[in-house]
């Protein structure tokens, strides 16, 4: 992992490491995320603090195309590194998410209790289109209200099925359960 | 030696120095461990597990590219369970590489086929676990078929460690693992040089040139055109090698017999248009320190070079010399002054070039790179847009035609180029080695502010395969510090000087690839020190050979600024031979 901290850069020079600057409109959004990254500097994993840090503070919560040029040029790390570790880690988003965000556990548990089930109901009542078992499963409805993922175990099997409603764990959940929790979240409008 | 260990491969004592690895080890031993991942001084990192081998006392079987041989050490090599653990590894492999070896650009010359064949796989016991990849096939110069990679990681190392770029890396996790520019763009659309050097470590045919033999052919057998053809110094020295013959053999006689026999109308050489470089060149040098002009002066004959500065230090560009590459300048002549001299219709004439390079492919598609057609626009003549050059295949492009024809390489006569642009000079034959450009700059620009031959000619200061190298001329009293660099992170290191305002050059070669052009990203697969080493053995070897060994000694160059150009850094250079930069933006 030596190569991008040899070219030694600093900010300023960050050109010289990513090969793209950002545009003059965009100054202000990478003072912001250069003062994220100034924060981090020096320390071990720093690039997956400020990535978390940038998703955090996205209206969307996710890190845009322009956000990861925008740390490439803060931290004078390639785009093409940036990227491999964005999509390395799950907790990155590279889509705009919903205010409510619904986790689907597909651990072994979970599934033999139902799970992809569970999956399918929330897709359909929220209008998405069938799901695709080999694709990692991540939908946003068109209005940015909800979306609902899939998550490999949250460490909860003896209470599967498991489903995460806005960061809150619902233990062995049920079809109907799941759909008065996302009725409830729908009336509640931003969380 | 005191250092040494000694250890046990199949039975068999070996002595090898301490922190060899057991791969090594066993290469002293006269044992051949299969690799895939791993690739002498570019990359280590164990992941492809072929290179297996059984330790006595030990529970599991060691990856021996990365494990330490220590004394007293008993491996086995090729146990029936070191054998097996091979051929199900090569067969996980190949569950999720696609069967086209029939119709693949590498075949003969993949490296996992060949492994396949030597575990003796027969069968494809495992289905396939990952979706199917689109290929990526819209740049100039590199195509990719993530379809056909096995995530060795070669590339991303040439291109990380070896290059600085990054244009590559991993990406996604677990079975959707694959190697992505960055958002999974094309190539094309990253901050990629084309330099190549991924097609020639890649084990597989994910990453290749882009092919233009069928292009080729198809041009030698239209009766309309006039195809003539250049050579690049460092094909001499490696084109034998692509099709069989010993590392470092030279073959300018066999591969001048070649080109005609497939059909090219003119057999030129691009070393004439290095001779003019070095013309253009050392005077632009001398002109910018006459006249306070931006030092140090950097050379521009290397496309990926001159995509890296476009795109990492687009700030430094004044530093560049405004000369096109010698294949540029090929081009913009062959068009203008030679066809206009063999009165032929430039719009009928189609220059191929022969490169070391991939990145010359993309350079030849330059938009602004239409200046001959410019110059007889001029003129008055009427014709749609042409480029100067219309081909540039690689080293291996060429062999390949060559085996296509049927044409029996080594058996061929030794034939001359034609004239006037085949002429050439030692100096000219050097410009495929790193610092080759620098020695022969010094020899023109000594001779020419001193009056006197550069003594013993030879430059051993910039020559050999140190990263960055050093010299000081003394031209009557003006010591000019001069550095050469091949890779592009070396290139990195000294532009950063410049940046900082403590470079102390006045003059720098850079080149993109390690050995310079006779390690070229367009050369033939698997080359490694050893090879580039007999390559630059080769060119300086047709050096020593040649009757005249300084760029201002060719009498074609000098025809050439009688009767056309007039004088270096002239009204007709600055159109046909100059050429302005700008900011790559990705």
């Amino acid at each position: 992992m030596g190569t991008a901290k040899s070219t030694g850069l600093s900010a300023g020079q960050s050109l010289s490491a990513t090969g793209t600057r950002c545009a003059p409109a965009e100054e202000e959004l990478l003072r912001s995320v250069e003062a994220i990254a100034a924060r981090h500097r020096g320390k071990p994993g720093a690039l997956l603090a400020v990535l978390e840090e940038c998703q955090r503070v996205d209206p969307h919560h996710y890190l845009s195309e322009n956000t990861l040029c925008l740390i490439g040029q803060a931290m004078g790390e390639p785009l093409s590194r940036i990227y491999s570790v964005a999509t390395f880690y799950s907790y990155y988003n590279l889509s705009p998410q919903g205010d409510h965000v619904i986790v689907v556990c597909r651990g072994t548990a979970c599934h033999t209790r139902g799970s992809l089930g569970l999956l399918q109901e929330a897709l359909s009542i929220l209008g998405a289109s069938e799901y695709r078992e080999d694709e990692e499963a991540s939908f946003t409805t068109d209005d940015k209200r909800f979306t609902v993922r899939t998550v490999a175990c949250f460490g909860q099997c003896a209470l599967a099925p498991v489903v995460a409603i806005d960061g809150v764990i619902y233990s062995r959940m049920t079809s109907s359960a799941l759909k008065s929790a996302i009725e409830a979240s729908a009336r509640g409008g931003k969380k | 030696m005191p250092n040494d260990i000694e250890l046990f491969i199949d039975n068999r004592p070996v002595r090898v120095p301490a922190g060899s690895t057991i791969l090594q080890a066993c290469k002293a031993a006269g044992v051949d461990i299969p690799t895939l991942c791993h690739m002498e001084k570019v990359s280590s990192n164990a992941s492809c597990g072929i290179c297996v081998v059984e330790l006595e006392g030990a529970k599991s079987l060691v990856r021996s590219c990365v494990q330490a041989a220590s004394p007293g050490l008993k491996v086995q090599s090729a146990s029936p369970r070191v054998m097996e653990a091979r051929r199900t590894v090569t067969e996980l492999l190949l569950a999720n590489h696609p069967d086209d070896c029939l119709s693949c650009l590498r075949n003969n010359s993949c490296e996992l086929q060949a492994i396949a064949e030597r575990m003796g796989v027969r069968k494809k016991p495992f289905p396939r676990t990952r979706k199917p990849a689109k290929p990526d096939t819209i740049g100039l110069a590199i195509m990719r078929d993530n379809d056909k990679c096995i995530l060795c990681g070669r590339c991303v190392a040439v291109c990380r460690e070896t290059q600085g770029v990054s244009a590559i890396d991993f990406a996604g996790r677990g079975v959707r693992s694959h190697i992505a520019p960055f958002m999974d763009k094309a190539l094309s659309q990253s901050v990629c040089v084309s330099c190549g050097l991924c097609t020639l470590v890649c084990p597989t045919g994910a990453l290749t040139e882009r092919d233009e033999c069928d292009e080729v052919f198809a041009e030698l057998y239209d009766p309309k055109k006039v195809v003539v053809v250049q050579t690049a110094p460092a094909i001499r020295a490696s084109l034998g090698e692509a099709l069989g013959l010993e590392p470092g053999s030279l073959v300018t006689g066999k591969m001048a017999s070649a080109l005609r026999r497939l059909g090219f109308d003119k057999v030129f050489d691009t070393q004439f248009t290095a001779d003019l470089t070095i013309m253009e060149e050392g005077s632009e040098l001398l002109h910018r320190l006459g006249n306070g002009g931006t030092l140090p002066m950097i050379t521009s004959c290397s496309p990926g070079w001159i995509n890296f500065i476009e795109t990492f230090y687009p700030s430094l560009l004044p530093h560049l010399s405004s000369c096109k590459s010698p294949q540029q300048m090929f081009g913009a002549l062959a068009k203008s002054y030679w066809a206009e001299k063999a009165g032929v219709d430039p719009a009928s004439v189609v220059v191929v070039s022969i490169m070391p390079c991939t990145a010359k492919k993309h350079e030849a598609k330059r938009p602004e790179m239409r200046d001959a057609w410019l110059w007889w626009k001029e003129k008055g003549a009427e014709s749609e847009p042409y480029f100067d050059v219309d081909y540039a295949l690689t080293t291996r492009e060429l062999a390949r035609m060559i085996r296509r024809a049927g044409i029996d390489f080594a058996g061929l006569p030794e034939e001359d180029f034609d004239d006037p642009l085949g002429r050439s000079t030692g100096a000219a034959t050097i410009f495929g080695a790193t610092g080759g450009v620098m020695e022969a700059a010094a020899r023109t620009a000594y001779e020419l502010v001193t009056g006197k031959a550069l003594p013993g000619i030879e430059l051993e200061a910039v020559r050999g395969f140190d990263g960055i190298r050093d010299a000081e001329l003394d031209m009557n009293g003006t010591k000019l510090k001069v550095a050469v660099a091949h890779t592009l992170k070396n290139a990195r290191a000294l532009l950063d000087g410049i940046a900082a305002g403590t470079s102390p050059y006045a003059f720098i070669e850079v080149m993109s690839c390690p050995g310079g052009c006779l390690g070229g990203g367009g050369q033939p697969v698997s080359t490694d020190w050893k090879k580039r080493e007999a390559r630059r053995q080769a060119i300086y070897r047709e050096d020593r050979s040649l009757p005249e060994r300084k760029s201002h000694d060719n009498p074609s160059v000098q025809v050439l600024y009688k009767e056309f150009l007039g004088k270096p850094l002239g009204h007709l250079s600055h159109e046909l031979l100059h050429t302005e930069y700008k900011q790559r933006s990705v």
